[in-house]
């Protein structure tokens, strides 16, 4: 087929219309004190000590900023021990034993409408980062420095429209809590002293427009903030994607959005900083999505941040025995990644589990039906740059632009040999650094 | 608890593929869009063209199976009698097959349809590495090979008042506007009453088909309608040139194989580029060499010299520095100064010719 394809069916019917399923009180909790951009870390607690829910038990230090670690219960602290991160990689992480009390630490305390109105950008900043916030949808960039930006912005974007298939986490979320996240975008607005206010969302997705528009109609008539129904192809979350179709403002590779005067928060980031500067709450917990076509029972899990993955299978009733090999993702089935184990335990940014068969495509000699071309979103020529990495030619490879690769996914989606692009493109990207 | 947890294996993004897209899928499309142009030379030449068609597959499937068991004997392989990298499991070997078959005048021999199909699929696709690989279209190379090799032996079935084809009664006397009382244009447009390759005639069976690949996205679209637009604008500017009246450029487009090269052979995938752009200068490449070659050379036939040409500058149009996802302003600019040069070049040579 050589047609430019960037519809990718969704899989979401299952697990988007069941509504999230309460497991908010696990035995046990890892929390992970290493991720993707913290290599390092201190520990302010020890084996033993008993923590309570909200509680910094530590310091994770990234390469330019440093993040608190948050007991997400309240219970005895264990051992430290190597778990699953998200990424695939074994981190350290801390044990504590639940004692289902859920006794919340002295410095999680609601803060009145009156006192949030007269904070500045600046406290608001700090609050932020004293609650360790981070991009929620799975980037994990702090947040705060996103806050703390001098440049105008005009715009503030939220971005729920989860365009991977098979996720329904943040469609379930704006669902039952659509207050805390226009709450939460009022805050933002707030902080950079925005004029406008925009929520992207899949205009297929009514029921969201729906229970958004109406509560901007009667409860928050003076916030100026508008729902733009964007398209329903993938990948329209992308942040560029989500800025082109809601504002027609185009951001060139390598560009902040903010020199343009817009800026993009995930959907659960807004939840987040409304319970970060409402309660003073860090994220504790967060939706989560077990699907896949492997899974018996696919739905939405409200879970605690450090429940491990294998305890959310089990309550899913379990893989679907009758396979022998099963792909285990964390994130979406187009730009997720697999481990090798199901031991993952849940951080703040992890948003989904899927559990899909194992399916062998066979794979055929590239015909050159230009499909790829045709659909990369970053405007590359995969098939190109495939040709130039099977022989090892860089100038190509640069000259083919492939370090603009997002690694969405879609150039193998479409693929008509069924042959895997993307991997071909992450090995441009990493040949040519 | 389940004893057996099935495994995990691990695997890298993305996870899921676009159902229904295959390659089988494109080629038995364009097998099925060919149908109708089959069975209408089935039903005009009779047994000759079925011997054609079937020698023309045949010889080109036998040709590729030798091949491929050859070079995996030397590579040391076990015989094994399905072979995997044999092309006549994804249609790909009985499209080219057919293509080629489709081209050829009645009167062909069929030694020299064995010779010409054993010719373009070796060194059309076979040397080149096989599917996927081939710089030449296949069937192109065929017909050009036996055109320059055995042109004597390929006679039409002539009408006894024309004496020749359409377009080789044109080649002789170029702007000879009485031509076309002996073609009448609903005749080139059925294909009833007219000499010419088995597969050529009937314009109307072969638009069908076209667009049926064009419902099943199984080609690129823009190809032929930008190869056979060339043809008909460069046809219309001579025609205003020379006074021919309206029917000169529409004679251009439905005679000879403009409609089945521009719909089956410039549009397979591996020989024509890979962007968007590059597709619509390379059909236009396509259109201005078929016009020439037409108009100024030796040949009546220019579609398949062209292709054939075309073809080999296929890596150009893809070189890294020049090729562009997007279609840019600057590309339209070039491109359009480019169309009127063109124009301004064809109606100077016509200008010395007649």
């Amino acid at each position: 087929m050589i047609k430019k394809s960037r519809q990718v069916r969704d899989y979401k019917l299952l697990d988007k219309t069941l509504p999230t399923l309460r497991y908010v009180n696990p035995e046990e909790v890892f929390i992970h004190l290493q991720n993707n951009r913290c290599k390092t870390y201190d520990i302010f607690v020890k084996e033993g000590d008993h923590v309570l829910l909200g509680e910094v038990i530590g310091m994770r230090h990234g390469g330019f900023f440093e993040q608190p670690v948050h007991a997400t219960v309240s219970g005895t602290v264990g051992k430290i021990s190597k778990k699953f991160h998200r990424t695939g990689r074994k981190v350290d992480t801390v044990h504590i034993k639940n004692d289902f009390l859920d006794t919340m630490h002295e410095s999680v305390v609601d803060r009145s409408i009156e006192e949030i109105e007269k904070l500045t950008q600046d406290e608001i900043v700090e609050i932020v980062k004293e609650k360790g916030l981070v991009g929620l949808g799975g980037s994990g960039f702090p947040t705060y420095i996103k806050l703390a930006t001098k440049e105008k912005i005009d715009t503030v974007v939220i971005n729920a429209v989860e365009c991977e298939p098979y996720l329904s986490s943040d469609y379930r979320m704006i669902l039952e809590h659509p207050g805390e996240i226009l709450e939460g975008l009022k805050y933002i607005m707030q902080a950079l002293n925005a004029k406008k206010g925009l929520i992207a969302i899949k205009s297929k997705k009514t029921p969201l427009y729906q229970i958004l528009s109406q509560l901007l109609n009667t409860r928050y008539k003076d916030l100026n903030v508008e729902v733009a129904k964007l398209g329903n192809h993938y990948p329209q979350g992308w942040e560029v994607e989500v800025f082109k179709w809601a504002l027609g403002i185009e951001i060139p590779h390598g560009q902040l959005p903010m020199k343009y005067g817009v800026i993009g928060f995930n959907v659960t980031t807004a939840y987040g900083i409304h319970s970060a500067i409402r309660h003073n709450l860090p994220v504790y917990e967060r939706h989560f999505t077990v699907n896949g076509d492997a899974v018996k029972f696919p739905q939405n899990i409200r879970v605690r941040v450090g429940t491990s993955v294998k305890k959310l299978i089990e309550i899913s009733d379990g893989y679907d025995t009758l396979q022998k090999e099963v792909i285990v993702v964390m994130g979406g089935p187009m730009m997720g990644t697999s481990t090798v184990s199901d031991d993952v335990i849940v951080s703040k940014t992890t948003t989904s589990v899927l559990i899909f068969k194992n399916v062998e495509y066979k794979e055929e000699p590239c015909v050159r039906c230009g499909s790829c071309v045709y659909s990369c979103p970053a405007h590359l020529e995969p098939v190109q740059i495939m040709n130039a990495v099977k022989r090892n030619d860089k100038d190509v490879m640069k000259g083919l632009e492939a370090f603009k690769c997002i690694e969405c996914g879609l150039c193998t989606y479409v693929c008509t040999s069924k042959i895997h692009v993307t991997d071909y493109i992450r090995k441009a990207k990493r040949l040519i650094g | 608890m389940e004893n057996t947890l099935p495994k995990i294996i691990r695997k890298t993004s993305p996870y899921l593929k676009r159902p229904k897209a295959s390659v089988t899928r494109m080629m038995r499309d364009v097998t099925i869009a060919l149908l109708p142009v089959t069975a209408f030379a089935i039903y005009k030449f009779g047994m000759s063209a079925v011997v054609i068609i079937v020698l023309s597959i045949l010889s080109m499937a036998v040709t590729e199976y030798i091949y491929y068991q050859i070079v995996d004997k030397l590579d040391g392989d076990k015989f094994k009698f399905k072979n995997k990298n044999f092309t006549l499991y994804n249609f790909s070997v009985i499209t080219s097959g057919l293509i080629y078959s489709l081209t050829l005048p009645d009167n062909t021999p069929a030694f020299v349809v064995v010779i010409g199909a054993a010719f373009g699929i070796f060194f059309g696709k076979l040397i080149f590495g096989g599917l996927g690989q081939n710089v030449f279209n296949p069937a192109a190379l065929g017909r050009v090979f036996i055109v320059v090799s055995f042109g004597t032996m390929m006679t039409y079935d002539v009408d006894t008042v024309a004496g020749a084809t359409a377009l080789g009664v044109l080649n002789n006397d170029v702007f000879n506007i009485a031509v076309l009382e002996n073609f009448k244009l609903m005749n080139l447009f059925t294909g009833i009453g007219i000499p010419g390759s088995i597969g050529e005639m009937s314009a109307i069976l072969l638009i069908l088909g076209g667009v049926y690949l064009a419902f099943r996205t199984s080609f690129e679209v823009r190809i032929p309608l930008v190869y056979v637009g060339t043809v008909a604008l460069l046809a219309g500017a001579v025609a205003i040139y020379k006074d021919l009246g309206i029917w000169y450029p529409v004679f251009h487009v439905l005679s000879g194989g403009l409609l089945f090269g521009a719909i089956y052979m410039a549009t397979d995938p591996i020989t024509s580029p890979i962007t968007k752009g590059g597709r619509i200068y390379f059909a236009f490449a396509l259109g201005v060499l078929t016009f020439f070659i037409r108009l100024f050379g030796a040949y009546p036939e220019g579609v398949v010299f062209s292709i054939l040409i075309m073809n080999m500058f296929v890596t150009s149009f893809d070189y890294y520095k020049w090729t562009n996802q997007q279609i840019t302003k600057r590309q339209k600019l070039i491109f359009t100064i480019v169309v009127l040069v063109t124009i301004g070049i064809t109606i100077v040579g016509v200008s010395y010719v007649g």
